[in-house]
């Protein structure tokens, strides 16, 4: 069988994907799946961290409460700087082997690559989270207080869903990076699409072949993803335009509007 | 006047070392219509955001029905449903069609059921001439329609008393008018009102009390005849003099 392998650059290649496409489509869909909950999870721990460090300190408030998230908001910040602050490739070997060696817990495959991811995305989502609620104006918060909304009314309902739309490209952004940096877990043994890759390349020692193929994997998923975020980014933007609400054909002629008239009879209006 | 709803007693503000305002008196009743007056920084808008408790009082006690309500104890929230305010900046919320702005409050602070809250939030929308834009979302509006969408919006919570920071201070001059019609009709109606306003026709003919402020203190009030026509003080005698010149 030896004497039948191909010598030429895109014989290999064909022949990689012919014999070894699943065992590629499958260390590509152990990634993704990482990716995904790895950056769901990241970004649910990222959310409660950043409202957690945004919630606000009155003078009126109890010692108590404010010794409370004194505590709470210290170790938030170690726990932030910790992991944004040293390589996922060290975590991983360091949070598999520690748990491994003292305290006898074997995580598996699965459940070591969602913790890993998981909580490095929560640490860098943390921070864009809080960036993210103090760059929603100052006067949605008092709009929403003026009504009588109390703090977790303001944020659930006004402050909250504007976070969410800005930061969107950041939570895109997390998940292409976990898409590609997934591949650390292949030191703890995770069988990804590089460690997939890795196998196949070492049966052979067509490292550059089976290198190629990983990235036109790597580079197809990513792809795919960030024009997946766009359409989604586009769809909350909702329409740009909007109907008026009437049949009074004067309002459809006040000066107040800024955009010509459409075909339909709605209104587009600068956006 | 009727009965007092608003009493500010020996009011003060203070940021750092910055005296804002200085020992204010003041009180509102029932269908009042309170204009306050005063060049920029006299203290007018904090005073405003005092009476909301957006800004804690340094000292003195501001009473709704007689009852303190700047103290540590009090529920702020609920004290704001009753005094409405409309900001200068009209502060609608970016993520909300002009509909869901007018309904939210009712439906999540009053807990009223969506139907009657989406009712009572057209008829105020009707009131305000802003029926027709209920699918729009704020950015695709005018600020004086903003403005009229947040009039709206705080009259749909059934408030006692309305506050107007500045309404039209940020409108170019051609839809001001349209902001000002709303509120001469909410006055028409009865509504108590306090408007902090640079629109001194305004004040003069729609407000049947005057506040003058200037540097932190309240200089002289009164009825808008004894204010903008035979002014006592020298301050308000040469602030109005400034304006009747223009």
């Amino acid at each position: 069988m030896t004497s039948s392998l191909p010598t030429d650059f895109l014989g290999r290649i064909i022949y990689l994907i012919t014999n070894y496409g699943s065992s590629f489509l499958r260390g590509a869909g152990v990634t993704i799946a990482i990716a995904v909950v790895g950056t769901v999870i990241g970004c649910l721990i990222g959310f409660v961290v950043g409202i957690t460090q945004t919630i606000p300190i009155h003078a009126n408030d109890s010692k108590l409460k404010k010794f409370l998230l004194k505590i709470v908001n210290a170790i938030l910040k170690i726990y932030v700087e910790v992991f944004r602050g040293t390589p996922m490739i060290v975590q991983a070997m360091f949070i598999y082997y520690g748990a491994l060696m003292y305290l006898q817990i074997s995580m598996g495959m699965w459940i070591a690559a969602f913790f890993i991811v998981s909580i490095n995305t929560g640490a860098y989502m943390a921070e864009t989270v809080r960036g993210g609620i103090i760059s929603v104006d100052l006067g949605q918060t008092e709009g929403a207080k003026a009504i009588g909304m109390n703090h977790f009314q303001t944020m659930l309902y006004v402050v909250f869903p504007q976070t969410l739309r800005n930061i969107i490209p950041q939570i895109g952004n997390n998940l292409i990076i976990n898409i590609k940096d997934s591949s650390v877990l292949s030191v703890i043994g995770t069988v990804e699409l590089f460690y997939a890759a890795k196998q196949t390349a070492g049966a052979f020692y067509w490292y550059f072949e089976s290198m190629t193929v990983a990235m036109l994997v790597y580079l197809a998923m990513t792809l795919i993803t960030s024009f997946l975020l766009r359409k989604w980014e586009k769809k909350l933007d909702g329409a740009a335009s909007f109907d008026l609400a009437t049949t009074d054909t004067l309002a459809h002629t006040s000066g107040l509007l800024r955009g010509p008239t459409r075909r339909n009879g709605g209104h587009r209006h600068g956006r | 006047m009727g009965d007092e709803i608003l009493r500010v007693g020996h009011l003060g503000k203070t940021f750092g070392n910055n005296v804002v305002l200085r020992d204010i008196d003041f009180t509102v009743s029932k269908g009042d219509v309170t204009s306050i007056i005063g060049s920029s920084g006299s203290g007018k808008s904090t005073l405003l955001r005092c009476i909301n408790l957006l800004e804690t009082p340094t000292c003195g006690e501001i009473l709704y029905h007689g009852v303190p309500i700047n103290g540590k104890d009090v529920n702020a929230s609920e004290y704001r449903t009753h005094v409405g305010m409309v900001f200068q900046t009209f502060n609608l919320f970016n993520n909300l069609s002009v509909l869901k702005n007018c309904v939210i409050g009712q439906t999540k602070v009053l807990k009223k059921n969506k139907e009657e809250s989406i009712a009572h939030a057209v008829t105020y929308l009707e009131k305000v001439g802003m029926a027709p834009y209920i699918n729009a979302k704020p950015h695709q509006l005018s600020g004086g329609q903003k403005q009229r969408v947040a009039i709206a919006r705080a009259l749909a919570m059934d408030p006692e008393v309305l506050l107007f920071d500045e309404p039209t201070s940020a409108l170019d001059p051609e839809t001001v008018g349209e902001v000002l019609a709303v509120m001469r009709s909410l006055a028409r109606e009865g509504m108590t009102m306090i408007v902090v306003t640079h629109e001194m026709a305004f004040a003069r003919d729609v407000s049947n009390h005057v506040v003058f402020m200037s540097e932190g203190i309240i200089c002289e009030e009164g009825t808008p005849k004894e204010i903008f026509e035979s002014p006592k003080n020298a301050r308000t005698q040469e602030f109005l003099a400034r304006f009747t010149q223009n």
